[in-house]
């Protein structure tokens, strides 16, 4: 039971981290991107080409994440602009089309390029014991960097100019005008930032699992569940929500079976739209 | 009146292809308090609007401090020094009092005495300071709306119906506390359907009708003359 809760919370932090991203771009310019899992895996291939090469784990997850987030800046800097443009459902139809687009094309090369690459990070030494269960070390560490990212990313949110800015965009975007923002420079860096999350959720998760070059579409699905229950355009909510999720997958598999995870979670999103719109810790109104 | 702040030349702008507002000319001279005043749906919204880039203009010029402003973006023109107060005011509902403030600071940070000159101007945003913007009240809704705007230490404040929603007393407040600005120096531009109020602030004022200027004049002139009085004094 205690070890179905801690499976639970580990994954639950991965979720959070997906979800962080998605509803931060979501929340800010309305572009549903669905193409959020698949930077996640152009990522953990870039660093697993990396390490083959011989570059040290270290250098090619700095560079793996990174090249996401540039590939975020450019992907808003170019496709971006004439979504945003629109107003509206078309503006989020436009941007939900054009990354789907996005997650189209990288799936297809990754599986053309690259079809049995994968990433793992394997992180030597014996499992730690935590209330009695034995945890393994990789999710130990991927857990404790999620939660260092995350709250950094609270504070961010919280007490920069920056942040508030961003905030003030998602909740009030002519408001954001008045004070000053340029919203155009926010969803840039943000959609940037964003990428640099795909990249933490790929380094992260290969500790504990291989991340194939066709994992893209199940992490995106994930993201968007996560980033529906926790409101979107919340940072917390997300962390709130995929923890929550994280335990929920853990227990209907133990107890049914992973057939039923997806469908679990799916639930628990469309009850979130019916019970809660605007999420469990929404910003938006 | 030979160094204005703002000076507005043929401003023409409407939606969907047709014009709100023709060819509407005004200044307002530095530290002057002027008024535009005009019943509901004469286009004093539009205008303002298109004045600070919240709407193109579909033609006409603005110019600020000697500046060329004409088709800036909206947050241009809020750095350059020209600030606008929204009629619906569009506070950050799920911040506080004092990030809302912090806000109006951007890109800067807010600095205390900013903060200071916004709390003793508004004595109810101290004690709300911690408070969700979208808790509070109307009228405390407004002086947060005015207060943001003076956290960036405007040359200009440009003010849209900021006695919307407010019962007749806290209607009266406002415009004290807009005095107070006043005396401070502040260089204002209000647009007003209350039209006492706003003649009893103003210097000058510019009666917009069907989005036309059909009078200009100082405010006691505005006051004295008889169209005036007969459509907005109710005398």
């Amino acid at each position: 039971m205690t070890a179905v809760v801690l499976d639970g919370i580990v994954l639950g932090l991965q979720f959070a981290i997906l979800g962080a991203g998605l509803t931060l771009v979501y929340g800010l310019g309305g572009v549903v991107n669905l193409a959020h899992g698949q930077m996640a895996v152009f990522s953990a291939i870039v660093i697993a080409r990396l390490i083959d090469h011989g570059v040290s784990t270290f250098l090619a997850v700095m560079i793996g994440i990174a090249a996401v987030g540039v590939l975020g800046l450019l992907i808003d800097l170019s496709l971006m602009k004439p979504v945003y443009r629109q107003k509206g459902e078309s503006r989020v139809l436009l941007g939900l089309l054009l990354m789907l687009g996005v997650g189209f094309i990288i799936d297809g090369v990754l599986e053309w390029k690259y079809p049995i690459e994968a990433l793992t990070i394997r992180i030597s030494g014996d499992p730690i014991p935590i209330l009695g269960v034995n945890m393994r070390r990789g999710s130990l560490i991927a857990s404790g960097i999620i939660v260092v990212v995350g709250a950094s990313l609270v504070l961010f949110f919280r007490f920069t100019t920056f942040g508030r800015a961003t905030r003030s965009v998602i909740q009030d975007e002519r408001g954001a005008r008045l004070c000053g923002v340029n919203p155009a420079t926010v969803r840039t860096v943000i959609f940037g930032l964003s990428g640099v999350l795909a990249g933490v959720v790929a380094v992260t998760r290969a500790m504990s699992t291989p991340v194939v070059s066709t994992a893209g579409v199940d992490l995106t699905i994930f993201a968007l569940i996560v980033a529906v229950v926790g409101g979107l355009g919340s940072v917390s909510g997300s962390f709130f929500a995929g923890i929550l999720l994280g335990i929920v997958n853990t227990f209907s598999a133990f107890y049914i079976g992973t057939y039923i995870t997806t469908i679990v979670l799916l639930l628990a999103a469309a009850l979130t739209i019916v019970l809660r719109p605007s999420g469990l810790l929404g910003e938006k109104p | 009146m030979t160094d204005h702040l703002l000076r507005v030349e043929g401003l023409s702008a409407g939606y969907l292809g047709e014009n709100v507002v023709h060819d509407v000319s005004l200044s307002v001279g530095k530290g002057e308090v002027v008024a535009v005043i005009g019943s509901n749906g004469a286009g004093k919204s539009t205008m303002f609007k298109a004045i600070c880039g919240l709407q193109r203009a579909t033609s006409g010029t603005v110019e600020f401090a000697h500046a060329d402003l004409t088709a800036k973006k909206a947050h241009a023109i809020v750095r350059a020094g020209m600030v606008y107060v929204p009629a619906e005011r569009h506070l950050f509902p799920h911040m506080s009092v004092r990030d809302n403030l912090a806000l109006g600071a951007y890109p800067k940070r807010p600095r205390p005495e900013q903060i200071e000159f916004v709390f003793n101007t508004f004595p109810r945003l101290k004690e709300r300071a911690t408070q969700h913007a979208g808790t509070m009240s109307g009228g405390e809704q407004q002086m947060l709306a005015v207060g943001r705007a003076l956290m960036s230490s405007p040359r200009l404040l440009m003010l849209d119906e900021p006695t919307t929603g407010l019962s007749p007393l806290l209607a009266s407040e406002a415009y004290a506390a807009l005095t107070d600005l006043r005396a401070e120096g502040l260089t204002i531009l209000v647009a007003e359907q209350q039209v006492p109020l706003a003649l009893g602030l103003a210097d000058r004022g510019y009666v917009l009708d069907h989005g036309r200027i059909e009078l200009t004049g100082t405010a006691q002139e505005l006051a004295d003359d008889p169209g005036v009085r007969k459509a907005y004094l109710g005398v």
